[in-house]
Order: structure tokens, then sequence, then C-alpha cells
């Protein structure tokens, strides 16, 4: 096999981690601090993206510059989705936990298709043409302008959390809720501001989804929550270089897995296509890991 | 005595509606549509007590549809290669249906929670890919042509199906029934409520587990075959996140782990999608059964059933 295709397959699972670290980070962050698990953090994703489009589409400047806005928009959003949502039933259940996200993941799909119908939309990058040549392959503009920022993202994100007062709250929060309470921290203002900065992450991944050419429609955010979640499961729940390290593994193993199964099947002349198998291996890792550890691969025992 | 006396008036509630589900098609006289909402409704008040016998044991799942399709699939695929007539075969859908449910169980008794939900979500996923890539047996993307259960030739076809779901319904109905009154039943109970305890009392865990598991995914089956040998034809959608979701949807605003919860919640939220749809509204009627949602688990966590209880306790007030 051409080693330089490969190259191009770890590049493009690389990009495909990136999304997924950001939107983990923001579901583990939640976790954490929360003890909820929100199923309708893709719906989230699914929204980030379309308010980028909508914004992009009325005032027609730099997408890029346009994500900053969507992303305080969807902040606002997070806040009121966990003050009128998971802040009542808080301590019912987690089922009821599952059952809210479920009704919000018909809320925030029906709205989005009422607001911008069901058809698939995509936003045109001002750099989707730039190919930038690295070596003997050309890698586009707009991934490696995804990866940085990612990296910036994760950078900033980590100096937050260790260096300020409401980065280490939130820590602090995740460790004990209670001790944290009794240390003087308003433990409900700091979920609210989790769940905030997790929409937030989910909204960045969204619009970087959207502007590096990929299509936008009601019901894409599924299947990215579920792979982020797999992600902190292998990654290890409340984890965040768990997170980071299982992205990356999970985003290159979809991209690379289904081409090596190929090429392997090739030498038994056995005609298969693997590539739709690519949204199931998040599953197969997530069912494997489960079955060995049932919290998690680095998850704490008794979790 | 008082508690003979609840059960006696909700026995005669029970027998009444099946004596009016039973005069139904005499009532509005033989309509298609009306008769085609119905079937569809019994189909999911089945498919709902399946899901809700599983909550029962303390496990929630979101990928109830891969029993369903898979019990759907069997059937439509065993009918073609076979030629059995459909009435035998969707007994061969529950079948399989409650075998894969024994081994997807086995990977999931150790799992709680979100764990499980995200795995038997994951297994739904795992099923849409298999059934694709196995174009040769299930037609792919396509699907499958079904034989109904009773031939479109003969008069008022559809008054002999309606018929048929609904007696298979209520068996169904009575077995859970018994089976939530029985010792397995009080058993799933013991390990929703404390799995570490049932344990120490000498139950199984894993045993009545795996049992939830397949009786639940049986009747799943049994739901599916009999849904598409009504449409008469089976694509990839039988996997579809709605199917996994809307068992849910009927069991919580209905109420969870009761035998008239998922009936009540089926026959409420069915009408008012069906009036809904009347209006011409589509994405409206989702939202609205989204909010729906999160209004009960909000403020009326024991669903439709508990509405009574609601209503004496603010009289007494």
């Amino acid at each position: 096999m051409d080693i330089s295709i490969f190259i191009q397959i770890l590049v493009w699972g690389l990009y495909a981690g990136c999304i997924y670290i950001l939107l983990a980070i923001g579901l583990n962050l939640i976790f954490g601090v929360m003890k909820v698990v929100n199923f309708a953090h893709g719906e989230l994703l699914m929204i980030g993206a379309y308010v980028t489009f909508w914004l992009y589409s009325s005032s027609g400047i730099n997408p890029y510059l346009v994500v900053p806005i969507s992303t305080f928009i969807m902040a606002i959003l997070g806040i009121l989705i966990e003050r009128f949502g998971f802040r009542p039933i808080r301590g019912t259940g987690k089922l009821n936990e599952i059952f809210l996200s479920l009704g919000l993941i018909y809320l925030l799909q029906n709205s989005a298709a009422l607001l911008w119908t069901t058809n698939s939309r995509t936003i045109h990058s001002p750099y989707s043409d730039i190919l930038v040549p690295l070596g003997t392959i050309k890698l586009p503009l707009d991934y490696i302008i995804i990866i940085i920022a990612t990296i910036l993202f994760l950078i900033a994100f980590q100096l937050f959390m260790k260096k300020t007062t409401i980065g280490r709250a939130m820590r602090a929060t995740s460790q004990n809720r209670e001790a944290a309470a009794l240390m003087g921290i308003n433990v409900e203002r700091i979920d609210m501001l989790s769940f905030a900065l997790g929409s937030a992450l989910a909204a960045v991944a969204g619009s970087l989804w959207l502007i590096s050419g990929q299509m936008v429609n009601p019901y894409v955010g599924s299947l990215p929550a579920i792979k982020a979640f797999a992600v902190i499961i292998i990654g290890g729940l409340g984890s965040i270089p768990g997170a980071i390290i299982a992205g990356l593994i999970l985003g290159i193993a979809e991209n690379v897995v289904p081409v090596i199964i190929q090429s392997l099947v090739a030498v038994f002349n056995v005609e298969m296509s693997f590539t739709a198998w690519k949204d199931t291996i998040a599953f197969l890792i997530l069912i494997i890991v489960l079955i060995l550890r049932p919290t998690g691969l680095f998850g704490k025992k008794g979790e | 005595m008082n508690r003979e006396k609840i059960m006696s008036v909700k026995t005669c509630l029970g027998f009444i509606s099946f004596l009016i589900a039973l005069l139904m098609p005499h009532i509005f006289g033989v309509s298609q549509y009306l008769l085609t909402v119905l079937i569809i409704m019994l189909v999911f008040i089945l498919y709902s007590s399946a899901w809700n016998l599983l909550a029962l044991s303390g496990q929630g799942s979101l990928g109830h549809a891969a029993f369903f399709g898979i019990g759907g699939y069997t059937s439509a695929i065993v009918v073609k290669s076979l030629g059995l007539p459909p009435l035998a075969t969707i007994l061969a859908g529950g079948i399989f249906a409650a075998f894969i449910g024994v081994l997807i169980g086995l990977t999931c008794v150790r799992l709680k929670e979100w764990f499980l939900a995200m795995v038997t979500f994951g297994f739904a996923v795992l099923a849409h890919t298999i059934t694709l890539e196995l174009p040769g047996l299930t037609g792919g993307w396509d699907g499958l042509p079904v034989q109904k259960v009773i031939p479109v030739t003969v008069h008022n076809y559809i008054m002999y199906e309606y018929y048929l779901v609904l007696i298979t319904t209520v068996i169904v109905l009575f077995v859970i029934y018994q089976i939530m009154n029985s010792k397995v039943g009080l058993a799933f109970e013991a390990i929703r409520e404390n799995e570490l305890e049932a344990n120490v009392m000498g139950i199984n865990v894993m045993k009545y587990k795996l049992t939830a598991f397949a009786v639940s995914a049986f009747f799943s089956g049994i739901a599916g075959a009999l849904e598409i040998h009504h449409f008469g034809y089976i694509t990839p959608e039988v996997y579809g996140i709605d199917i996994s979701f809307w068992p849910i949807i009927y069991c919580v605003s209905g109420g969870l782990c009761t035998i008239e919860g998922p009936i009540l919640g089926t026959i409420i939220i069915t009408l008012l999608d069906e009036s809904l749809k009347n209006f011409g509204w589509t994405y409206e009627r989702y939202i609205m059964i989204g909010l729906i949602l999160i209004l009960i688990v909000r403020f009326l966590p024991k669903g439709f059933v508990s509405v009574p209880e609601k209503i004496k306790a603010y009289l007494r007030s």
C-alpha cells in the first residue's frame, strides 16, 4: 500500500479525532462536575453548527470569525438547559437523567428541522481550495487550521482548569461535591458554568466540523455524541488527558482499520466493503472495553 | 383488602377497555385509517410493555430497535426461504430475537445506567450495519417485500388483522402481568432496588437479568414481526433511533414499571401524535412530545397512571 495515502488517512483520522476530543472533553467536564451524562450532547454540536451556518449565511464574513459568537450563544443555551432541565431533577435517579436527555434530543432535533429544514447545509470555507504541500503529500489548509485550533483550545482549557479560581473550583467539585460546598464553593454555579463550557466546546466542535466541509442536518448529532461517549469510556470518566489520547486513537482507528482490513481481505480475493463499518468501530471498541472493564479502561473501581 | 379492591377496579377497567377494543371495528365501521392506527398502537403497546419488563429489572435499554428489527427480519427471511405462513414465523422472529437478547444480555449484565444505555444503543447500530452488509439475505438498503398476515384479497382483511394483533397483544400482556406478579417479577424488582442486597438474599442476579433480557427481546421480536407483516415490507429503518426511543417515551409518560403504564402512555401519546398530524404539524409535534417527556420527568415522575392519586392528594389537602 502506498505510504502517502496512508499518511493522508492518518491526518484525516487526526482531524476527526480533534472533533471527538472537543466533544468528549465537554461531556467529560459535565460528567465530572455534575455526575450527569448528557445524551443530548451531540444535539448541542448540531445546533452549534447550525448557528454558525446561520450567522455566516446572514453576514457573509469569514466563517472562522463567526465561531466565537456561536460559541457564546451555545454557552447561554447550555445554561438554560442546565437551569431548567438537569438541575431540578438532580438526585432523582440516573434513569431520569437519561429520559430527560431523550426529551432534549427530540426537542433540539426537531426545533432545528423546523428552523432550518432537514436539507443538508454546508459552508464554503474561503480556504477550501488551498492545499498545503507537506513533503510528498498535500493537506487541505482547513484540516491544519482545525488541528492547530484544537491544540490551542486544549492548552487554554488545561490552563483554565489548573490556574484560574473557577477552574480549580470545578476540579474540586468533581472530586468531592460536599467538601467543595463546605469550602465555600457555590457548587450550583459551578454546575452552570461547566454545562456552559461543555456546550461551548460542543459548539466549537460542530462549527469546525461544518466549516471543514462536512454537511449538517438535524440528525448528524447522535453519532459523534456516542463516539465522544466511547472516547470518555476508553479514556476514563473524568480524565482529560485520557480523553485526548482516546479521541486520537478512535479518530485514527476509524479511518485506518477499514483500509487495513480491506487490504488484508483483498489478499484472499474477497470482495467486501468495510467502509460501512467505520461508524461501528467505536461501538466495537466500547463493547470490548466494557466487557473487560465495566467501569472503563482508566475508570475508578466502584464508580 | 384495600389492595384487592384496587386490583379489582383495575381488572374491571382492563376488561372494559378490552371489550371496547373488541367492538372498535363495529362501532366506527371498518375504516382503513382507524384500524391501521389501532394496529400500530397495539404493536407498540406490546413493544413498550416488553421494554418495560427489562426496565423492571433495573436495566434501561436505548437499543431495543435491535430486537424489534431482528424479529422482523427473521420472520421475513423465514417466510421467504421456507414458505411458511407468517403466523408461524412471527414466533420464529421472537425466538431468534430472544437468542440475540441473551447474547447481548451476557455482555450487559455487569453494566449499569448509562454504560448499559450506550452499549445497547451500540448494538442497535451494529445490527443495522450487519443487516446492510448481508444484502443477499436482507436486501440491503432496499429491504424485503414481506407477505401480509392476512392476504389483501380477503374481504375486510384489515379487520382480521386487527383482531389477530389485538389477541396477540392481550395474550402477551397477560403473560407479562403474570411474570410481574410472580417470584421472577419480585426478583426483578429486588435487583432494581439494590443489586447487592438482592444477591445477598440469594437471588441469582445474573440469571434473572438474562431472563429479563431474553423475555423482553422475545416480545420485542414478536412486536417487530407483527409490524412488518402488517406493513408488507421491511427496510433497515426498523433499526432507527426512533424505534428505540418510542417505547421509552411511552413507558415514561405512562408510568414506568407498571403493567398499565405502557398501555396508557402508548394510547395517549399516539392519539396526541395522530391528532397533531391531522393539524398538518410535523416537526412541531415531535417538539411537543420532547417537551412532554421533559415535563413528565420533571413534574410527574410516575407518569400518567399517577394522575388519579395526585388529584386525590390535591383534593384531600
